[in-house]
């Protein structure tokens, strides 16, 4: 299986048109036969306090769901995972969180990159074409929104 | 962050909108005047550089719609807006040194710009053209982008950390104030403030040591193992809850990789 390294941040499958006419066939990509899936992230740390935030979810729930777990669910720290488009909205939550504490919450944000990997199958199973992989690296940020310690 | 000051002159609908609860912070309006249907903006003809937050933000926002008999009617909205200014806000970074080098990430810029720049100032090999005999590199760098920039800045520094290596990190998020002023196409003396307030995030990368107790530090080197290695090896905590409640920051880390085992296919694919 070959393994073109996409050192690109973006999400869409940029195949390169210079790249599909060249004489390597190893690296040959045509975007008509490949179905472009994109894989989960890998396994995810999963604790109570753990919210994942998406971009499918409304942003009222999410927000609702965070002051839930701090105020009745007698957490005094949580996590604010976000990948990609949705570290925008986990800023958000965090800072409306702090906002609505008038103060009494703190932020301690880290940020990392994370692989995924995309699957390219062939349309066409009687064509040439070999599945192949692809990874991409994404930018994730992780919130802890606590009550310091008095 | 400023609650919605008194609002005069704005229609009912408007007033009632859950401000505080949508993917947008509040926005307060300081001088009354009929207010524009936010999403139909976009229409209007004056190609006016709308910004990055504008489009992004707003382009969510008719989860809570004004009334719709406002859209089709040009005539209500012609509004330009002539000027934006970011107001100041508190330097995130309390005594840091004036001279550093910060890098303004806005939604357009190319990161390989942005790179270029930064990576040869850290590394001060290429420098030494311009000015001169520098040529150990600086020792610091910020990062800071709002609005939808903000991930763009998070990829900058992630680059950087990989490129330079042994980097300490500290990130700050807040909310920065934006003030436009819009005012009316059709020479009216109308005119219009809007305070506007974006997510903001700051990112100081240096190869001095800073204080791991302050909240949002990142030792060098803790290479994305909150979400990578260990695959499943160990066996799953049977509790889940947090093993010990920690004030320092660096077991932050800890408790994450304790439950790796449980936690399966929590983010829908992106």
């Amino acid at each position: 299986m070959t393994e073109p390294r996409n050192p690109g941040m973006s999400s869409a499958p940029q195949v390169n048109p210079a790249h599909a006419e060249s004489s390597s066939p190893a690296v040959e990509m045509d975007p008509v036969e490949y179905t472009l899936r994109k894989r989960l992230p890998r396994k995810l740390p999963k604790r109570r306090n753990d919210v994942y935030v998406n971009m499918k979810t409304d942003f009222r729930a999410q927000l609702a769901r965070c002051q839930k777990l701090l105020e009745g669910g007698g957490h005094r720290e949580i996590c604010i995972h976000g990948l990609g488009l949705a570290i925008n909205r986990a800023i958000n939550i965090a800072l409306q969180l702090q906002t609505s504490s008038q103060g009494a919450l703190q932020l301690a944000a880290n940020t990392s990159t994370v692989e995924l990997v995309d699957d390219l199958e062939p349309e066409d199973p009687d064509e040439a074409g070999e599945p192949m992989t692809r990874t991409r690296n994404n930018s994730a940020i992780h919130i802890k929104v606590f009550y310091p310690e008095p | 962050m400023k609650g919605p000051a008194p609002l005069r002159g704005l229609s009912p609908l408007f007033l009632s909108l859950p401000l505080n609860h949508t993917d947008t912070p509040p926005v307060s309006i300081c001088e009354a005047a009929p207010v524009p249907y936010v999403s139909s903006w976009r229409t209007e003809p004056t190609s006016q550089s709308i910004t990055e937050d504008e489009l992004g933000l707003q382009g969510r926002r008719p989860s809570c719609r004004p009334p719709p008999q406002l859209q089709p009617m040009p005539k209500r909205e012609g509004f330009k807006k002539v000027c934006r200014t970011e107001e100041e806000s508190p330097c995130p970074f309390p005594g840091l040194p004036s001279g550093v080098l910060e890098m303004r990430v806005k939604e357009g810029s190319k990161i390989r710009n942005l790179m270029g720049f930064a990576m040869a100032r850290m590394q001060g090999e290429k420098a030494g053209s311009g000015e001169g005999a520098s040529s150990a590199g600086l020792r610091q760098v910020v990062f800071t982008g709002s609005g939808r920039a903000v991930t763009k800045t998070i990829t900058c520094a992630e680059i950087m950390k990989r490129k330079v290596g042994c980097l300490h990190q500290l990130t700050k998020l807040q909310y920065k104030v934006v003030k436009e002023v819009w005012e009316s196409d059709q020479g009216g003396a109308s005119e219009m403030t809007v305070h506007r307030t974006v997510p903001s995030i700051s990112i100081l990368l240096s190869k001095d040591p800073l204080d791991p107790r302050e909240p949002g530090y990142q030792p060098p080197e803790a290479l994305s193992a909150l979400w990578e290695d260990k695959d499943g090896a160990e066996p799953a905590a049977p509790t889940c809850k947090r093993p010990h409640v920690a004030a320092s920051h660096s077991s932050f880390l800890q408790p994450k990789r304790l439950c790796l085992g449980e936690g399966v296919s929590v983010l829908p694919p992106h």
